[in-house]
């Protein structure tokens, strides 16, 4: 598998195909483009353009939004869609505990069997990746219905490497022997079928696949591969089942110089002791012993040759070379102690990962992110670590692991953010502690309402005016003082006696008061628009001063809202965000000790098996004086009796047996 | 005669009516204080600090992931032939069965804590910054989205509120390829003050056999309360092999 | 951290520096009245054809005033790099450049590394020596 970029790339195919296509328009479109798209909601389609970018950066970016728009919801026509994408998302971010959530309450029955398919399946590669057989079974078997045959094929061998994983074998047979995928996976199918036979002790069921397999024409270094571990599997099967020149053949075809041509050079020179011929034993062994001893097939045959040469009577030799496989184990074995003495002090995962340093001083930022394993320091434990980085574990341990550290990248940017925020909320709440006390009185004074009232009072008078005509109503200061005067004098002389000088008074009071309502009404009627006038704009000014009124209601309102909530937020992110820089700084603790642990497990086992090599040979050795010694010695002395060594194996019958020679046979998996 | 003492006559109306215009007139610069002291302290208008979506600070991405990439893993198994090593392959082979399993597992959990832990995490600060930055009613955000037949490549997108530029925005190949597979780009977020505004937009943009293209479009629209959306849509819809401009109001 | 930015290219699409994390990438700012820029592209062409493969990309960057000129002088310059145009002068803003020639390694992170000012000989080999660490990085 190579991994995301694939799953993503098929999965967006998948959410495409979700997306139903726009109403026919009767348009002209290449038919060669993706089809049309509907989207419901605008937010929904902001996240598909950062998704379409096809990288991890926006794909994180993309998973944010949603999330956030979901938040907010501001998707809700594309509801369910949207989910399916974010557990897509959050699948090739490699969170798939969340997918496995997600698509699990999804993907029932109405979504389309493809979606659905292809949705389980990428969760199981990501699960048997990881090491979850139980949960990569159980998805395999909720794929419903045939995918593509790309993908179906793919699919039987992961739920074939589950099986054997998980060791039902038989099961792994049978879903294997009813497999028929394309001709580019069948290689791996077969091959992982006979392996499943042999494990089953089924060899001769086994034979024609794993035959097949290692005679086919491969044109890619992934298929030559494959077909060398056809051949070896099949060789070192015949070796343990007594058919030394079956396996002989076997073994002839695998590469002189490829991954397993060691394995299978060791195992020829067995095939041939165990034909009886030692003269050819020895060409296959003195190879593979010119080769480097990190190599535990090289390091057997530090053993095997001087076994063939005791065999051919060649004592003197077989001694020599015991006693330089005894002198080369021992300087191994030193390196190794070396090697895992530096591992276990150091940093593993700093020293053997290609480091770029931070600038940043702070202890808790983790200490940059790690790139591809490029090259390995010049370091003693180098060179017996290649076989695990190259191992699935170390990979796939790393690549999680930079997952989070690059995704944690993303929280460094905030932080700078994060103080712009404070500050901004700072000056505003300043702002608001000189503002709100001032205006909240200003709103508690009520001046509009009085205003309005009294607007209202004003035009109930003018009305009344207006109605009774009271033209003395609408007269200057000086007329109605001069009004009122009148009406006093005339209220008085009302009271009067009927005397020649009251009727005089009368008489003159009618005058001025005739003059003075003249005066009165003629203005009455221009005054009296202008009242209304004067009405009217001031109506006017307090609508627009209402308006305001309501703005800065509604401002205020918000207020406490807005700022002691935000400067909370605030808080409580930083918070979190340095908790996530601990527990990354600790994880990063943990993740380097793991793969030390895998190194130093790696390099024990190593040297466990030199030290079996080394009893061995000891053995073998000390047996040889032995004899000679008795040899010298005037004789027939019957012979010692021939002792098991830590292998179990007798110097002279059987010599070093093969401890680890036969490797059992792993499935393969599909690049 | 005696001067008899009658109440004074009320004031008169327009008095009364001209005092009240005077007051009312205090109570509105009071106000017009009171909001211009209210919206110091909110978040800028349109003017300044408006953040393009584009340019929405980028997280820090690394190498693609995938661990030891086909190549590497190549160079890899060759080091390992020459070290002599078999190579594991792809496939996890625990050192021993169980308790590797459990290792790998048990890591493999708590990284995946902390992973959903982080996107929960930047899921927080993103809504807070645009809470913050952009609250709902100022906000303005403007999308666009192309629906175009034939092959059409956008250049770049301007945009004008209120006759000052706010966004030029230049799309690469990838980009737009993103926008004709159906993304909708938020290309431009912003603050708002209530009330009619004007958006002036412009795209460029070549079309099939070369022919350059610029066109442009405007809508006047309300800004009233609440996030005011607007989708700047292109699409070839009236004139085929003619690309044109059309915005809408999401209201 | 570089600041992200999108330009013209003299020819051919669009670029933005954002789409190429992951790989080393390397901005020199030229002009047309500048001379000792020639050398400079020059030579950064060189180092191109040697590490493209390993993940390298350069963009010469015109700061002309007047986009013209800069595609003339970019026709004289044989080089099998993009050139892009920022006659606007924002992305040399947000670069800060100061000087010309100016040649900035920016990592494949994202974050900007190294800075070189003028060209010379002596130049180019540190040049090459910090290209070859973030390469390998």
């Amino acid at each position: 598998m190579t991994g995301r970029p694939f799953i993503r790339a098929l999965f967006l195919a998948a959410v495409l195909a979700l997306l139903a296509p726009r109403a026919a328009d009767a348009r002209r479109h290449d038919p060669e483009k993706l089809p049309e798209t509907r989207i419901h909601d605008l937010h929904y389609g902001d996240v598909l353009f950062l998704y379409f970018q096809n990288d991890e950066a926006h794909d994180f970016e993309a998973l944010t939004r949603l999330l956030a728009y979901e938040h907010w919801q501001r998707m809700p026509h594309d509801g369910d869609d949207a989910q399916l994408l974010a557990g897509g998302l959050y699948l090739s971010l490699g969170v798939h505990n969340e997918a496995g959530a997600i698509f699990g309450r999804l993907l029932t029955d109405d979504v389309p069997s493809g979606v659905r398919n292809k949705a389980w399946f990428y969760l199981a590669q990501i699960w048997y990746a990881r090491g979850y057989l139980d949960r990569a079974d159980a998805a395999l078997r909720k794929v419903n219905g045939r995918m593509s045959p790309d993908l179906e094929a793919q699919k039987e061998l992961l739920f074939g490497n589950v099986l054997m994983h998980e060791g039902r074998f038989d099961e792994a047979i049978q879903l294997l022997s009813g497999w028929r995928g394309g001709a580019v996976w069948s290689a791996y199918a077969r091959f992982n079928l006979g392996v499943a036979l042999v494990r089953v002790k089924r060899l001769s069921d086994a034979e024609p696949f794993l035959t097949a397999v290692g005679t086919l024409t491969a044109n890619t270094p992934e298929l030559t591969a494959l077909r060398d571990r056809a051949n070896l599997a099949l060789g070192f099967a015949f070796l343990q089942a007594d058919q030394p020149a079956k396996a002989r053949t076997a073994l002839a075809r695998v590469r002189l110089n490829g991954p397993y041509s060691n394995k299978a050079l060791l195992g020829t020179g067995w095939a041939s002791a165990a034909l009886g011929d030692y003269q050819s034993a020895l060409t296959p062994w003195m190879e593979l012993r010119s080769r480097n001893v990190l190599d535990s097939a090289v390091q057997e045959s530090y053993l095997a040759v001087p076994y063939a040469f005791g065999k051919l009577n060649a004592n003197a030799q077989a001694a020599e070379y015991y006693e330089s496989a005894l002198s080369s184990f021992g300087a191994e074995n030193l390196q190794l102690d070396q090697a895992i003495a530096r591992i276990e002090h150091g940093d593993m995962l700093h020293e053997v990962l290609a480091r770029e340093v931070s600038t940043d001083a702070s202890p808790l930022a983790p200490h940059g992110w790690f790139r591809d394993v490029k090259r390995l320091p010049d370091a003693p434990e180098s060179p017996y670590l290649y076989s695990i980085l190259a191992g699935h574990d170390f990979q796939e341990g790393v690549k999680n692991y930079r997952d989070l550290v690059y995704m944690s990248g993303t929280l460094d940017r905030w932080g700078d953010s994060m103080v712009a925020f404070q500050d901004m909320i700072d000056t505003r709440e300043r702002a608001y502690a000189e503002e709100l006390p001032r205006t909240d009185a200003l709103l508690a004074s009520g001046a509009l309402q009085q205003l309005q009232q009294r607007h209202l009072d004003l035009e109930n008078e003018l009305r009344t005016i207006e109605a009774q005509h009271d033209v003395a109503a609408l007269g200057t200061d000086t007329e109605r003082d001069q009004w009122a005067r009148v009406q006093r004098v005339e209220a008085a002389l009302a009271g009067a006696p009927n005397t020649p000088e009251t009727a005089e008074a009368r008489a003159r009071l009618a005058l001025v008061k005739g003059v003075l309502y003249f005066r009165l009404n003629d203005a009455y009627g221009a005054r009296l628009w202008q009242e209304h006038r004067g009405l009217k704009d001031l109506g006017l000014a307090l609508s627009e001063a209402q308006s305001r009124w309501i703005r800065v209601e509604r401002a205020r309102k918000n207020v406490p809202v807005n700022t002691g909530e935000f400067a909370q937020r605030v808080a409580a992110l930083r918070q979190r965000m340095d908790a996530l820089q601990v527990r990354l700084a600790a994880t990063e603790e943990q993740q380097s000790a793991y793969l030390a642990q895998l190194a130093v497990h790696e390099l024990e086992q190593q040297k466990d098996r030199l030290a079996a090599y080394e009893v061995q040979a000891r053995f073998a050795l000390a047996t040889m004086y032995d004899r000679a010694a008795n040899a010298r010695a005037a004789h027939a002395r019957p012979a010692a009796p021939v002792q098991q060594g830590a292998e179990g194996a007798a110097a002279e019958s059987a010599g070093p047996a093969p401890p680890d020679a036969v490797p059992q046979p792993s499935p393969e998996p599909p690049r | 005669m005696p001067e008899l003492a009658f109440p004074r006559a009320p004031r008169p109306l327009s008095g009364r009516a001209r005092h009240t215009a005077h007051l009312t007139g205090c109570l509105a610069a009071a106000l017009l204080l009171a909001a211009a002291g209210l919206s110091r302290a909110a978040p800028p208008a349109a003017a300044d600090a408006a953040q393009p979506a584009a340019t929405a600070p980028q997280p820090t991405p690394v190498q693609p992931p995938g661990g030891l990439d086909p190549q590497q893993l190549e160079q890899f198994k060759k080091a390992a032939e020459a070290a002599g090593g078999a190579v594991a392959g792809a496939m996890p082979a625990p050192a021993s069965p169980a308790e590797g399993a459990a290792d790998t597992r048990g890591l493999d959990q708590q990284i995946q804590g902390l992973k959903k832990d982080v996107v929960d995490l930047n899921r927080d600060l993103f809504i807070l910054e645009e809470e913050l930055l952009f609250p709902a009613n100022t906000q303005v955000a403007v999308f666009l989205s192309v629906d175009v037949g034939d092959f059409f490549a956008l250049d770049s997108v301007q945009l004008k509120i209120d006759q000052k530029e706010v966004i030029n925005y230049l799309y690469t190949a990838r980009e737009v390829e993103a926008l004709l597979k159906g993304g909708v780009q938020r290309l431009y977020i912003g603050n708002l003050k209530v009330g009619q505004h004007e958006l002036v937009a412009f795209f460029s943009g070549k079309g099939p056999s070369e022919r350059a293209y610029k066109r442009g479009a405007s809508i006047h629209f309300e800004k009233g309360v609440g996030a005011k959306y607007l989708e700047l849509k292109i699409n070839d819809r009236q004139r085929k092999l003619q690309p044109e401009f059309e915005i809408k109001d999401w209201d | 951290m570089g600041p992200d930015f999108a330009l013209h290219a003299v020819a051919g699409a669009n670029v933005r520096l954002s789409e190429h994390r992951g790989e080393v990438v390397v901005l020199s700012f030229w002009s047309s009245r500048c001379n000792p820029c020639r050398a400079q592209l020059a030579a950064l062409n060189r180092s191109l054809a040697t590490y493209r493969s390993a993940g390298l990309a350069i963009y010469g960057i015109g700061v002309d005033d007047d986009p013209g000129k800069s595609l003339e002088y970019a026709r004289s310059l044989p080089v099998g790099f993009v050139l892009l145009l920022d006659p606007a002068k924002q992305v040399s803003r947000s670069y800060q450049v100061d000087n010309l020639p100016m040649t900035v390694l920016i990592d494949r992170g994202g974050t900007v590394r190294h800075v070189l000012r003028d060209y010379s000989a002596a130049s180019d080999g540190v040049y090459v020596q910090q290209l070859r660490t973030l390469l390998n990085e």
